[in-house]
């Protein structure tokens, strides 16, 4: 740096195809199932054949792409040579499909996968092909499209569009709602890339072009994460002034299960009538009623006011958060005592939330309750009037404080008790081994022997008490479904489906719904599902993302069995006195070897959770389970009950995959070992060859050892993936829920006890 | 008052606060002495004064709020006299009074240094106060005497003068009481000089002004009142012409230039007006494009189209959302904080974009609900937790009141009691918080119910009261949050505009008219309190926006006078007579290298290209050596003072020989190397650097220099000449580093 010293002396006053089957093993807990991860693009117009990428995971032998809406269809694209090209379909969207989200999903290996959403339009769409990280780079999309891409890792995605002075744009992107990981930003910038408008809160950008030309688009992830997961659906529309340009659809929230309550319809909804703030400006209504309103402008505290008399009880439901709208309604209900300067309020209610009916995983160390709520920020409650007169409803969003945003509406239902129910389940999480956490998306994709818990949670509405029972039907041959009930007065149950161990390979679209009498009526609600968007493998790093889905499709995968299966040992209904206590032999089928010695099982089933939790021996083939009802004061009645647990599996991945892989590299050497034969005979002859085939004979000879080397390679590659099967193949610890065989007993009162 | 009148002022006012001192002495009913036997001692208003004249209830003596040494407690300045009167004669089993012989006292003994004392000699046996204090003990120790006036206020004679420099002012401290008598306190009460390179005081009351031009100010404490004298100093110059007047701010600032004699400054040149605005605003250099284009400009208003092409630019909000992210306390203090700093900053930074009023910027702020990526100002409730911080930020942050001491105790300088403390914090009692899936983060809403907040003192539960303005009865359903909003953006409001006009005044002038910049209170006036006065009222009628302040400040000739003193006004400080020199802030500084050597810093989990004063929060600091030895702040305070802008020996050794510079320089792609690489002519090639770092042309001489020193052949360690090609790119490194290491470079001027 002597010079720089010098000097200064004298200056100083101057690709998203790859299928990933490896996530499975770095996870040691749940056995691999088949999750479709990504689709490229993800949807398409009506009437139109768009050509699908897929990648998944746990999925190396993939039947068929298929939808839940039969008017969606996929064959296997093609090659040149007319064999399929791995992971690429043909997607048909017939004119029937109506636009919307629809669910994706692939036949595999291990059966059915978890779905992935599948977006119909009206719009053209597009996908893009090429890398749009610079404003030199970018995109050029046409008014009216939807672009379907997925994000780089830090970098901004760029756009162009033209636009007229004075025209409206409205650019939206679909992300969270398609189950995508990304956190959309957009940005609407000028020519220069200049940022204009920005939206990071989930919202469209509604531009008027201020002058004609070219604007930017830029799309970009909130923390600037990126890659496949990170897919969106970029739409530029075009409006008139005055026009309601609806957003990209989305999948729905969990808590939305429980909206609308059944029956529900808007032909007597009306209209919140601001200004209803306070004091003299408060909307008079007259009950029931079923209002619709916004919690417009900022601060908003919407009044209502209704004379009742002593005695009456009212139902009160607010929807809002449900709708998928970042609100927290809040409801106080007052009497109002004199008038004017000589009003007196006395609080009569406050209602806020309706809570999980058990409780959700907090974000600890540890596993402490299913990663989904069922619950919700809006309300369902109800108003005991106490005094004849006047009373005020007050309405307010608790996050409105600050926010102007007429988009954030609500509806509000004050009605007379009708009871009623909406139920939700998912497949069954619990903590696996110390500080687990996941939080993975599980396909009711069966084992042989199998039985899978779906845990379902009510929300039970205007005082509804009683017992629900709940149903699966249309299942796969060799799949049978007990309902556990929700018992009287609770708000969980466990839905069990079971494989036979010799089921066949099979799916079917199930049908889940709930059963109860209210007012002497059997009554029969829709059960709704839900699953993890993601395998979330660990919560504390990523935060577990669940949704509903449309349908439930039940499989069994007739690959794999069970590597447990604990079964009474007889199929029959067990009988027991009232206080007695019932012994239950349980037959334990290994298929693989477990680690350990022994299995902890508690019990499933209403009135048996309390039921000690006890041992099974894992190195015997049977046990004995006791129940002392004495101690559960279990009264008389019939009753279906499991045992559940969890055990650690010697898992072989894919066995089947080596010995196919041995006979790949087997036939790569034959054929490597007869190009060298070849290659061989053609080198000596070129060396005898007359003069005037010499030429000849040699060029063959280049050829036969050109590939001869090819066939070398082959041989390489055919034994790295033997040797991938094989590592593939090889024993893993992991540890998985088992959920035995449902067990039927029936109680009896003591003199009506049966003789054995 | 016209800038044309103020030529001969300073020499009025002289003469008129020497006449008003006289009169007021001629006037004052001044108690006579009594008999020191007979004269009635009371402790709050005799013995207290006297404890606190001699320092005793101080932090590093007596005083509770620094432990009290040797157990002996007092309210810190003695601000609780009925406790520090239980303290003295109840506690330590009463061994400090010995009313049998009260010259034997402990408390006399110790103050008088006749038994060992930490704090030494602090009343002489002959003083004044000791005699006071001993005569308390003889009359019986009387915590008040019957009917006792209670004071009323205090008062500094003259609260306002001209004192030339090197001379000497003498203050008289004025007490007034409730039965309407006043007290000459001055031997009692503590004076306190708010710039001591200015001027020094003594403990009696004189002033020493020294050699610094300017407006200074003393404040003066008695018991629990205050006052400030203010002396204007001047420099007596000759001012002659100044320049046209753009705005009202350059009245203001030339009046006061003419009051006390400092010229200013010429209006810079375009050069350096186009480097200095694009920094002030954006934090970067004008790129060479846009400083050719702006210099060969004939049109006359091109220095306010630049200014509004600047305020336009998404520079401007990147720029001014570092700040305020900064102050807001966006820190990443777990992997998880990721998403809620980004999308607090981006808030920020779009809400600067878009111009959203500061009120309402505030507003959303203060009054935020909902999740943070649902609302992004939730982000600082997760960072700002208790009620406590969450006043004390608001305050200090957004109305430049710092009210930490008032949780404990009145404040020493202010009339801000605890009271007004846990008043303040009654607004955020009602906060509620629901856990989300994030592990230390809460969705934020209004929690149903009237706001109150104890006085851990009394006991006694507090309305909200913002710093003793009534707002009223808050209902349950209210949020109070939003009621203190109002208050803040209420015009009549006194602190809330004033303090970000004062805010951004330092921010382009890089000093405040008060100082420090979020420390308003009566005792700490404003240099200039007509331009501050008239700057806060342009925020108002603008509608508190942020751009037009920001344009109103640089389009005014004042922010664009010289860096460069003529020969009178090198001593000024605080006069804007010229634009004081700062040197860049951390992030400008590595964004200006950059620029120059054509490098690209990359910065985790962000694009490539992303600039410095573009990053969302504290984080990128662990990985930068140079943001952390040029001072970047890593968001733990709302104070702007937590950004260092001291120089310091890591700086310039980074600057001159760090890997990180020498890697910047020698970089691929980069200015250096494609010059030498590049078929134009040296002089162009000197030009684009020159241009690129001062936004100027080379002089002749700097060409000259320049182009003989790349024509230099070049020599290695071993004294072996270079081969060409690498001597080329050698030589551009060389020149680029000197250019970098100019003060030129490293300052904004």
């Amino acid at each position: 740096m002597t010079n720089r010293f010098r000097l200064n002396l004298n200056i100083v006053a101057l690709s998203a195809t790859t299928l990933m089957c490896s996530g499975a093993f770095a996870q040691s807990v749940c056995l691999p199932a088949p999750r479709l991860l990504t689709t490229m693009p993800m949807g398409g117009q009506i009437g139109t054949t768009v050509e699908v990428t897929i990648s998944a995971e746990n999925a190396e032998i993939i039947d068929e792409l298929s939808f839940s809406h039969p008017g969606i269809t996929a064959t296997a694209k093609l090659g040149e040579d007319g064999v399929p090209i791995p992971n690429q379909f043909v997607v048909a969207i017939a004119d029937i499909c109506p636009a919307g989200i629809h669910e994706a999903r692939i036949m595999t290996r291990l059966g059915v996968s978890s779905s992935r959403a599948f977006n119909i339009s009206a719009l053209p769409e597009a996908v893009r092909v090429n890398k749009n990280t610079t404003l030199e780079t970018a995109m050029p999309l046409q008014m009216d499209t939807i672009c379907n891409a997925s994000m780089t890792r830090q970098a901004v995605d760029f756009y162009t569009f033209e636009a007229k002075q004075g025209q409206r744009v409205v650019v939206d992107c679909a992300a969270k709602g398609i189950d995508s990981k990304l956190t959309p930003v957009l940005i609407v910038a000028d020519a220069a890339g200049n940022d204009l408008v920005v939206e990071r809160r989930g919202g469209a950008i509604d531009f008027t072009a201020p002058e004609n030309g070219r604007y930017v688009v830029k799309a970009h992830d909130l923390t600037f994460s990126g890659g496949p997961y990170y897919f969106y659906r970029l739409a530029l529309q075009s409006a008139t002034v005055d026009e309601l340009v609806a957003r990209l659809p989305s999948t729905k929230t969990v808590n939305s299960f429980s909206w609308p309550p059944h029956g529900l319809t808007d032909d007597a909804v009306v209209a919140e009538v601001e200004p209803n703030n306070a004091g003299v400006e408060i909307q008079k209504i007259t009950l029931p009623c079923d209002i619709a309103g916004s919690f417009y402008p900022a601060a908003d505290v919407d009044t209502f006011e209704f004379t009742a008399t002593k005695g009456e009880i009212w139902w009160v439901e607010v929807a809002s958060e449900r709708f998928g709208l970042p609100t927290d309604p809040s409801i106080v209900v007052q009497q109002v005592a004199g008038e004017g300067a000589d009003e007196k309020l006395t609080d009569l209610v406050e209602l806020t939330d309706v809570p999980s009916p058990i409780k959700v995983s907090s974000n600890g160390y540890s596993y402490d309750g299913p990663p989904y709520n069922a619950g919700t920020a809006d309300i369902i409650g109800k108003i005991e009037i106490k005094v004849d007169g006047v009373h005020r409803l007050q309405l307010s969003d608790l996050f409105g404080g600050t926010r102007n945003d007429p988009r954030n509406i609500y509806r509000l239902i004050i009605r007379k008790a009708t009871p009623d129910f909406a139920v939700v389940g998912w497949a069954l999480h619990m903590g696996l081994r110390n500080g687990d956490r996941n939080a993975l998306s599980k396909p009711v994709s069966l084992r042989g022997g199998s039985t899978m818990a779906i845990e379902v949670l009510a929300i039970r509405r205007d005082g509804f008490d009683d017992e629900i029972n709940l149903v699966l039907e249309n299942l796969p041959d060799g799949v049978t479904a007990s309902g556990l009930k929700i018992d009287k007065g609770q708000q969980r149950g466990i839905m069990l489906i079971t494989a036979d161990q010799n089921a066949p390979r099979g799916l079917t679209s199930a049908t889940f719904s709930a059963k109860a009498i209210i007012n002497g009526v059997e009554v029969i609600r829709p059960g709704h599902v839900a699953s993890m968007k993601w395998p979330v493998a660990n919560a504390a790093s990523e935060i577990p993302d669940p949704r509903l889905l449309a349908d439930l499709p039940v499989c069994v995968s007739g690959s794999e069995v069970a590597p447990l299966t604990i079964a009474p040992a007889e199929e029959k209904v067990w009988q027991v006195v009232v206080g007695g206590k019932l012994t239950i032999p349980l037959v334990h089928t290994r298929r693989c070897d477990l680690s350990g010695k022994k299995i902890s099982l508690k019990t499933f089933g209403a009135g048996f959770e309390k039921n000690a939790a006890f041992d099974a021996p894992l190195d015997q083939e049977t046990s004995d389970a006791v129940i002392d009802l004495a101690k559960l004061k279990t009264p008389p009645g019939d009753y279906t009950i499991a045992f559940y647990g969890s055990a650690v599996a010697k898992y072989k991945y894919h066995p089947e995959a080596v010995t196919a892989a041995e006979e790949s590299l087997k036939v790569a050497k034959e054929k490597a070992a007869a190009m060298v034969a070849e290659a061989k005979n053609l080198a000596d002859a070129a060396k005898t060859a007359p003069a005037e085939q010499k030429a000849a004979v040699e060029a063959e000879a280049k050829a036969a050892a050109d590939k001869q080397k090819a066939a070398e390679a082959a041989v390489a590659a055919a034994d790295k993936n033997r040797k991938a099967a094989v590592a593939k193949a090889s024993p893993k610890d992991i540890v998985d829920i088992v959920v035995s065989q449902p067990i039927t007993i029936r109680v009896s009162a003591a003199e009506e006890a049966p003789k054995k | 008052m016209r800038a044309s009148n103020l030529k001969s002022t300073s020499s009025r006012l002289v003469l008129q606060s020497r006449l008003l001192f006289v009169l007021i002495a001629c006037c004052l009913d001044l108690r006579p002495a009594a008999a020191e036997s007979d004269r009635p001692v009371s402790f709050v208003n005799d013995v207290m004064p006297v404890l606190t004249k001699a320092g005793c209830n101080t932090g590093a003596c007596h005083a509770k709020a620094g432990g009290g040494q040797k157990g002996f407690q007092l309210s810190l300045l003695g601000f609780e006299p009925a406790e520090d009167y239980e303290s003295l004669l109840k506690e330590a089993r009463g061994r400090r009074l010995f009313r049998a012989v009260p010259e034997r006292s402990l408390i006399l003994m110790k103050a008088s240094a006749r038994t060992p004392h930490g704090g030494g000699l602090r009343l002489a046996q002959t003083s004044s106060g000791y005699q006071s204090i001993l005569l308390w003990i003889q009359q019986g120790t009387p915590y008040q005497q019957p009917e006792e006036p209670e004071l009323l206020s205090v008062e500094v004679q003259p609260p306002r003068g001209i004192v030339a420099m090197q001379m000497q002012q003498q203050l008289k401290a004025i007490a007034t009481y409730s039965d309407g008598s006043i007290r000459d306190v001055t031997q009692l009460a503590l004076f306190e000089s708010n710039d001591t390179a200015m001027a020094d005081v003594s403990a009696s009351g004189l002033v020493q002004i020294h050699d610094i031009p300017g407006k200074v100010s003393v404040m003066l404490r008695y018991q629990a009142k205050a006052a400030v004298f203010t002396a204007a100093v001047p420099l007596g110059a000759p001012v002659g012409e100044v320049p046209e007047p753009n705005n009202f701010i350059d009245n203001y600032v030339f009046a006061n230039l003419k009051e006390i004699g400092i010229p200013p400054s010429p209006v810079c040149d375009d050069a350096v007006f186009i480097r200095r605005v694009s920094l002030d605003i954006t934090g970067r250099l004008p790129t060479e494009l846009e400083t050719t284009e702006f210099l060969s400009s004939t049109a006359a208003d091109k220095r306010d189209r630049l200014v509004e092409t600047l305020l336009k630019s998404p520079a401007y909000a990147d720029y001014f959302a570092n700040k305020w992210t900064t102050l807001l306390k966006n820190r990443r203090d777990a992997a998880s904080d990721i998403t809620s700093n980004f999308a607090f900053h981006a808030w920020i930074r779009d809400s600067l974009l878009a111009n959203v009023a500061y009120d309402q910027l505030v507003r959303e702020l203060l009054a935020a609900t909902g999740t943070i990526i649902g609302n992004p100002p939730v982000a600082w409730y997760k960072r700002v937790k208790e009620p406590k911080e969450q006043l004390e930020d608001v305050a200090q942050l957004f109305l430049g009141v710092r009210l930490q001491c008032a949780q404990c105790h009145h404040h020493p300088f202010e009339r801000w009691s605890q009271d007004d403390y846990y008043s303040l914090s009654a607004f955020f009692s009602q906060i509620g918080r629901k856990p989300t899936a994030t592990a230390d983060e809460d969705l934020i809403f209004h929690k149903r119910g009237v706001a109150l907040a104890k006085n851990v003192k009394t006991g006694i539960d507090l309305k909200p009261v913002a710093f003793g303005d009534s707002v009223g009865d808050i209902a349950a359903d209210k949020d109070p949050r939003l009621i203190l909003a109002n208050w803040m953006s209420s015009p009549e409001n006194p602190f809330f505009a004033k303090a970000l006009v004062n805010r951004y005044w330092k921010h382009f002038f890089h000093r405040g008219l008060i100082e420090p910049e979020d420390d308003i209170r009566d005792t700490n006036p404003p240099t200039n309190p007509e331009l501050l006065a008239a700057l806060e009222k342009h925020f108002l009628d603008s509608g508190f926006d942020l751009k037009e302040l920001v344009r109103v400040i640089v389009k005014s000739q004042a922010y664009q006078l010289s860096a460069t003193p003529n020969e009178h006004n090198l001593v000024d400080r605080q006069n804007y007579s010229r634009y004081y020199p700062r040197r860049l802030q951390a992030e400008v500084l590595l964004d200006a290298i950059d620029l120059l050597t054509g490098a690209k810093t990359t910065f985790a989990n962000l694009p490539p290209g992303t600039s410095a004063v573009a990053l969302p929060d504290n984080s990128y600091n662990k990985a930068s050596a140079f943001l952390r030895v040029f001072g970047r702040p890593d968001s733990n305070s709302v104070c702007e003072c937590e950004r260092v802008q001291s120089s310091s020996l890591a700086q310039s050794l980074h600057l001159l020989n760090s890997s990180e510079i020498k890697s910047k320089l020698a970089t691929a792609q980069g200015r250096a190397l494609t010059l030498a690489s590049s078929n134009s002519e040296p002089a162009d090639k000197v030009r684009e650097i020159y241009l690129a770092a001062f936004s100027r042309e080379p002089r002749p001489d700097e060409l000259s220099t320049a182009i003989s020193y790349l024509n230099e052949p070049a020599i290695d360690a071993d004294g072996k000449p270079v081969e060409a090609t690498k001597a080329a790119k050698q030589n551009f490194q060389d020149l680029i580093w000197a250019i970098m290491n100019t003060k030129e470079f490293l300052f904004n001027h």
